[in-house]
């Protein structure tokens, strides 16, 4: 799953931070035990130091052989040792009647010489640190922070990355809302970050680059077609006075005939390049308000005689009249194109248009041959469903193209009910 | 008649110019925008033939000058831009009409019948072939003084054959002429044959003296 960059950032910070807190928990923990037995050590040294030297002055206190309120006890021993100023200690668990529990004791052990020079054994104890209390409370106390840390991170992260990465996002939100071929509004990122805006001048150069060779390519489409004009009107009508010449046999009149036609074709392919790269060019400008239900019984009328010879019904339902500021040329060539397509793909019998009119969108639907077209590729420029001779594949092409002359508009295709479906709707 | 025929382009210009001559037009050729005003300014014309990027100048300009001396001139604008722009200022500053090229020559030969008849002759204007009249002002025609009833693609079908009578008229030309650029040439042989059969049957039905005869895989004419 992909992440966004801060949330990429804080899951790594996250783990790390984990993995730190951990090991420094460990090595803090062995430290502070460390510490607190030298602190306690000493203070039981201390302690042995000050019994043994109270004990030769006041022999009552090596009758001391419990552990009372001073916590030591001293008992006669008969051990025979080597290094009598050698203490021991060690960790015993005693009952502890304050908290009804045993607690953790330290004790130090050590031997000595009495005034009467009999050897007696010392203990002294003293509550120490309960290490399961201590760690508990250390990891407490770690989980509190690491928390308290990450959460910290996370609204640091949160407030950097959205002072620091504003450009960042600026300019994606450029490059999302970018369109090839269209003029760009946008200012230059303002950011201190030297990346940013070297990626914000190196992105509009890029863009700059790709549009100004897809202008050339523009330019060059339509001074081909433009250059293309006038040999192709010298042909046609070189040939159109040629049929007019009684001397030549019949045969030839034909092959001239058929030569002209596909000639012909070329000049309505050329003639569609040339409306495209028109439209591409905004050069219909003018935009008024256009009711489109008096439009498309006006085109309908247009096409009433073929639709008639075709044999195809066509049914208009108005349920709202659909009005947009357009050009009122582009929106003829628009509904005429839509209904050629709904003529010239109609099945040969019984073939069917239906017109809907709503407030917010109309449909031009039509039965057709065959299963339902790739919604994807129908608008793409010479695409062909079929090989249709008649078909020069730029009609729909120029459908989409006047569609997106106006930001407000939107075609989709489908296919339902055997029915081949355009939509034009208001955004 | 005399028609100015001002185009750069020599191989158009001449082709054109060919098929004027054809139809009994008395021509004159003018290849850039100086030797068009001269030929402007000296002679008169019927009508004058532009196309609108002339070499020294614009045909716009040509027409601003036509206008200018007082010419009355009719003018078809021939242009290779079919902008619409173009065709609406070249209308306002007098143009008669706008032909975008490439076109057919029988639609050229069709526009400058009508414009000329429009200049030339006030009030109603009939066109008589045979024994059939057409009256292009109420759009009626007459067969033997009686009239007869067309529907409006017929008329226009008959109007587009009469001003060229015993002329071949290709069939791609007749569809784009009456019904536009709508229809596609894989269906105008059917069509224009479904259409044309209607008129014939109409005009034997009222016993016209003429016939619109098929010339196979091309076109009509009328005889």
């Amino acid at each position: 799953m992909k992440k966004s960059l801060k949330n990429y950032t804080l899951s790594y910070i996250t783990i790390i931070i984990l993995i730190v807190i951990a090991v420094w928990a460990t090595l803090f923990y062995a430290y502070i035990t460390e510490e607190v037995y030298d602190n306690v050590d000493d203070g039981l040294k201390n302690q042995k130091i000050e019994i043994i030297r109270a004990a030769y002055q006041d022999e009552s206190i090596l009758k001391t052989d419990t552990f009372g309120i001073n916590q030591f006890k001293i008992t006669k021993s008969n051990v025979k040792i080597k290094h009598i100023e050698k203490s021991t200690f060690r960790n015993e668990l005693i009952y502890m009647p304050y908290d009804e529990d045993m607690e953790p004791y330290r004790i130090l052990t050590t031997y000595f010489y009495g005034k009467d020079k009999q050897m007696y054994r010392l203990e002294i104890r003293t509550s120490t640190v309960e290490e399961d209390e201590l760690k508990y409370d250390l990891a407490t106390a770690l989980i509190i922070l690491y928390f308290l840390i990450i959460i910290s991170i996370f609204l640091l992260n949160t407030w950097v990355f959205y002072r620091a990465f504003k450009p960042f996002y600026q300019i994606l939100n450029k490059l999302e809302q970018y369109q090839f071929g269209k003029i760009r509004e946008s200012e230059p990122i303002k950011s201190n970050v030297r990346e940013f805006t070297q990626l914000d001048t190196e992105i509009d150069k890029m863009l700059d680059r790709n549009e100004k060779i897809f202008k050339q390519q523009k330019l060059f489409i339509e001074n081909a077609s433009h250059e293309l004009q006038t040999p192709l009107a010298i042909s046609t009508n070189k040939l159109e006075l040629l049929l007019e010449d009684e001397e030549l046999a019949e045969h030839h009149l034909i092959t001239i005939s058929e030569t002209k036609e596909s000639l012909e074709r070329m000049i309505k392919l050329n003639k569609a390049l040339l409306m495209l790269s028109r439209i591409e060019n905004n050069q219909f400008e003018a935009i008024e308000k256009i009711n489109f239900n008096s439009l498309i019984f006006e085109v309908c009328e247009e096409f009433a005689d073929l639709i008639e010879f075709k044999g195809i019904k066509i049914k208009i339902n108005e349920h709202g009249t659909f009005t947009i500021d357009f050009n009122v040329d582009l929106a003829k060539i628009l509904l005429s194109n839509l209904l050629r397509n709904a003529i010239n793909y109609n099945k040969s019998l019984d073939g069917l248009i239906e017109i809907k009119i709503d407030q917010h969108h109309f449909t031009i639907a039509n039965t057709g041959k065959g299963r339902g077209l790739s919604a994807d590729h129908i608008f793409d420029r010479f695409h062909k469903e079929t090989s249709a001779v008649n078909s020069n594949g730029l009609g729909l092409s120029i459908v989409k193209t006047i569609i997106e002359t106006n930001k407000n508009l939107k075609i989709n295709y489908s296919y339902s009910d055997s029915f081949h479906i355009f939509k034009i709707q208001k955004l | 008649m005399k028609i100015l025929l001002i185009e750069d382009e020599a191989a158009l210009s001449q082709v054109i110019m060919q098929s004027l001559l054809a139809e009994r037009y008395l021509v004159e050729q003018a290849f850039d925008y100086p030797s068009a005003l001269e030929k402007i300014s000296i002679y008169t014309y019927d009508c004058i033939l532009l196309d609108i990027m002339l070499p020294g100048g614009s045909g716009l300009q040509l027409l601003e000058k036509i206008k200018e001396l007082g010419k009355d001139e009719s003018v078809i604008i021939l242009s290779a831009k079919d902008s619409v722009d173009d065709k609406v200022r070249g209308l306002e500053l007098g143009a008669d009409d706008y032909l975008a090229k490439p076109f057919h020559l029988a639609e050229l030969h069709a526009r400058i019948k009508s414009i000329i008849r429009r200049k030339n002759q006030n009030g109603d204007d009939v066109i008589v072939y045979k024994n059939v009249a057409v009256n292009t002002t109420d759009r009626s025609i007459q067969v033997n003084c009686k009239p007869v009833n067309l529907n409006r693609k017929e008329f226009d079908l008959l109007y587009y054959f009469i001003i060229r009578p015993t002329k071949l008229i290709q069939k791609n030309s007749l569809a784009e002429s009456i019904w536009g650029d709508h229809i596609d040439q894989a269906d105008s042989l059917d069509f224009i044959y479904s259409q044309i059969k209607n008129l014939r049957k109409k005009l034997k039905d009222n016993h016209a003296d003429m016939d619109i005869q098929a010339v196979y895989g091309i076109g009509y004419k009328l005889i």
